[in-house]
């Protein structure tokens, strides 16, 4: 039989749409790129293919899909650094094994430091990207410019720019592209995609989890894996579950498009800005977020007035140029800026793959492929160890915090 | 779409001229004997769940008054407690 259930259309649907079943050896409740990478790499390296992977909306609807899908390695802990750069290698070979034109715009980052603090910062983000063999190093404000000539680097901007970190392994992909091609690969290898079933409830047995209550009747499961980002700590709330997570809203924006005048991902932590020019030319940049804990996808006035401040700041030559879209989605902040990877510590059966804040896209694909691993095996892989909740508890926060990229109250 | 709080002293006003201050959660809990497990649930643990929970805040573009209210952080909006058991 044919792979394509809809041959009717020149090129058929990318995935099936399956009969939803009473119980499923592992149900995932989150249809973005993490669980379906989850669901992708349990079917196509594990061998477990009688998963269910619930989402309440579309997949995509999360945070996938409201993201500025910038993608870098050059983060602050050694941890993380190793992860982020395997997920970077990552983003050709899914190309391939896909077989889906992922985007992968290989254009480089280039981060900002407006103060010594700063340049400090990022010297021990570059030693730490360097130690781990990953490509980041300290470029004066000339360099800056000749990188993205539309660059201020007189001492006009009420932030004069004194320092950039360029990363150029890091880059953009195509974020709808990436989550379409995860369920083709997923539905391919036999994992079930449910679009609009929303989990209710969560069943337990004593120490363990049995299965979960949704919108259209009660599942059953051996293992449940909840991977549904910034909504994830509402659904940790079932099960009375206390996490160290703030659910945020982190907005986003796009410009009229504009002739090419910014040929790498750009950011400044002293702005709160980060902006690429997409392949359409309009010019998407992401702000900070909003202080309240709350699970809506509200977007405000406030953040157009901010990020056109910021970006004319110190690229004078957007001045003028008119905002045309405004979105918002949700960061689960924790307050050490790590994600939480755990499983089988508050109930059995029970996996967690939340807290990334706003890195949860970069790192999709990859730890989908270590957290498959880890419910496979029902033993953390080595990679994911350092992501235990317990940290927390036992006072070994992450060192995250001490770049310059830290935002934020929490911390 | 922004919304208002409700400042005991000034009244409805826009949010951002308010700091969030976090959930109420109770008196801090005594030092002595404190383990760092109950320390650090103390900070850092959250339940928040979709439905209205007590804050903090304080007006800095205001009158500098704490005071707490009750938000829904599922519509972002002041909304009185709801009446719910939980065994």
């Amino acid at each position: 039989m044919s792979s394509i259930d809809h041959s009717h259309t020149k090129f058929g649907r990318l995935w099936k749409t399956r009969p939803l079943k009473r119980h499923y050896d592992v149900v995932i409740i989150g249809g973005g790129i993490h669980g379906l990478a989850t669901a992708y790499y349990l079917a196509k390296e594990h061998s477990i293919k009688d998963i269910a992977v619930l989402e309440s909306q579309y997949i995509g609807f999360g945070g996938s899909g409201r993201n500025t899908a910038h993608v870098r390695a050059n983060q602050r802990t050694q941890q993380n650094v190793k992860l982020y750069d395997e997920g970077l290698r990552l983003w050709p070979i899914l190309t391939d094994e896909l077989d889906f034109n992922l985007m992968f715009f290989n254009c480089g980052n280039l981060s900002l430091a407006h103060s010594e603090a700063a340049v400090s910062g990022f010297r021990l983000a570059i030693n730490t990207a360097t130690f781990s063999g990953v490509k980041s190093e300290l470029l004066d404000p000339q360099q800056c410019k000749e990188v993205i000539p539309a660059l201020d680097i007189s001492d006009r901007p009420a932030h004069p720019i004194q320092a950039g970190m360029y990363h150029p392994p890091g880059g953009t992909i195509r974020h709808d592209a990436l989550v379409w091609g995860l369920a083709k690969g997923a539905d391919k290898h036999g994992a079930s995609i449910h679009q609009g079933v929303e989990v209710q409830g969560i069943d337990v047995d004593g120490p363990r989890v049995t299965g979960v209550q949704t919108s259209h009747g009660p599942i059953s499961c051996n293992k449940l894996a909840v991977m549904a980002g910034g909504y994830g700590a509402s659904i940790c709330t079932m099960l009375d579950i206390e996490l160290p997570i703030h659910p945020l809203t982190i907005q986003a924006m796009v410009t009229q498009p504009l002739k090419p005048l910014l040929n790498c991902v750009l950011s400044s932590g002293a702005y709160h800005v980060y902006a690429n020019q997409t392949l359409k030319g309009e010019i998407a940049t992401g702000a900070h977020m909003d202080p309240q804990v709350n699970y809506t996808t509200d977007v405000t006035a406030h953040y157009f007035k901010h990020q056109a401040e910021a970006l004319t700041d110190f690229m004078p030559c957007l001045e003028g140029v008119r905002f045309l879209r405004i979105w918002a989605g949700l960061a689960d902040m924790t307050p050490d800026m790590a994600p939480i990877l755990d499983g089988n510590v508050m109930f059995d059966g029970l996996y967690i793959d939340l807290g990334w804040g706003y890195f949860g896209f970069k790192s999709g694909p990859i730890t989908g492929k270590y957290m498959a691993e880890f419910i496979a095996r029902e033993e953390a892989p080595e990679i994911l160890a350092p992501f235990a909740l317990s940290r927390f508890l036992e006072n070994r926060y992450m060192g995250e915090t001490a770049t310059t990229m830290k935002y934020g109250h929490w911390d | 779409m922004t919304f208002r709080l409700t400042c005991p002293v000034c009244g409805a006003r826009d949010v951002y001229e308010f700091r969030y201050g976090g959930q109420e959660r109770g008196p801090r809990p005594e030092q002595a004997q404190l383990s760092s497990d109950e320390h650090f649930r103390w900070t850092q643990f959250r339940m928040t769940r979709p439905e209205p929970q007590e804050e903090w805040w304080y007006h800095t573009g205001g009158c500098g008054v704490w005071f707490t209210t009750w938000r829904n952080p599922a519509t972002n909006r002041e909304e009185p407690p709801h009446e719910v058991e939980r065994g």
